[in-house]
């Protein structure tokens, strides 16, 4: 959710910009958005469709989950001239890292884990399994490799929408407004073409 | 008449195209960061 409110914000701050310059707000020029909705189709069928989830074994889970995400990452190289896809492809570089160590899924602590759901759910999962039908996997701080990219940050107490979120997100976050928002293009090159023409 | 029909067709042609692509794309983006991140909390919670 937090990765899609930053498209969300991006948007008006885009549209708010290219007033500020004087021209049209323009989508920006991706290139193969085929490849995202390919690379996304494992994902969809092993985390969002109720009736397929329940019968991946995990194994292919994991496996469908890491080629999914270095999918995504050629789609970020092919995409590499517009301004704010390297932010993307650091953030998912950093999530596939600590997927990859931790048998491909993202770790998170029962820690964690027990501000999403009651403890007493944490207590049913057995520590190294996954978590529910997420990409996350129970594992103990000690246990886990590069616990620092791992799902360890959450929202405010009181926050009506708690979920957890790695470094990598937060990058990818950042990604996302920025590249709505400048629209694809260099921020400097702009403001520097701005001021000239105020000159 | 025709003249403007057609200017008529290939302007909307246009805009439809437009749309399309902007609709696309921000489906794409959309589908980048729900499989490059965080996932929804509909997926937490016991098998």
């Amino acid at each position: 959710m937090i990765l899609l409110i930053a498209i969300l914000l991006g948007v008006p701050a885009g549209l708010l910009l290219a007033r500020w310059q004087k021209h049209s707000w323009v989508f920006p020029p991706l290139r193969v958005p085929w490849l995202v909705v390919l690379a996304f189709l494992p994902q969809l069928f092993a985390f969002y469709l109720p009736a397929t989830r329940a019968r991946i074994p995990d194994s292919w889970v994991s496996a469908g989950l890491l080629s999914s995400q270095i999918l995504l990452l050629v789609f970020c190289w092919l995409n590499r001239r517009l301004s704010g896809t390297w932010l993307l492809a650091l953030g998912l570089t950093l999530n596939l890292l600590v997927i990859a160590a931790n048998g491909g899924f993202m770790p998170i602590s029962p820690q964690t884990a027990s501000r999403l759901v009651t403890q007493e759910v944490v207590q049913t999962v057995p520590l190294g399994s996954r978590f529910g039908y997420g990409k996350d996997v129970l594992l103990m701080p000690a246990d886990t490799h590069l616990v620092w990219l791992s799902d360890r940050f959450l929202p405010p107490e009181g926050f009506p929408y708690q979920v957890a979120f790695s470094l990598g997100d937060v990058v990818i976050a950042a990604g996302a407004f920025w590249l709505t928002a400048a629209q694809g293009k260099s921020l400097q090159a702009s403001f520097e073409k701005n001021i000239k023409e105020a000159e | 008449m025709k003249t403007k029909l057609f200017k008529l067709s290939l302007f909307t042609q246009k805009i439809n195209r437009q749309h399309v692509q902007v609709v696309f794309a921000l489906l794409a983006l959309v589908l980048f960061v729900l499989g490059a991140g965080a996932p929804e909390s509909g997926g937490i919670g016991p098998h």
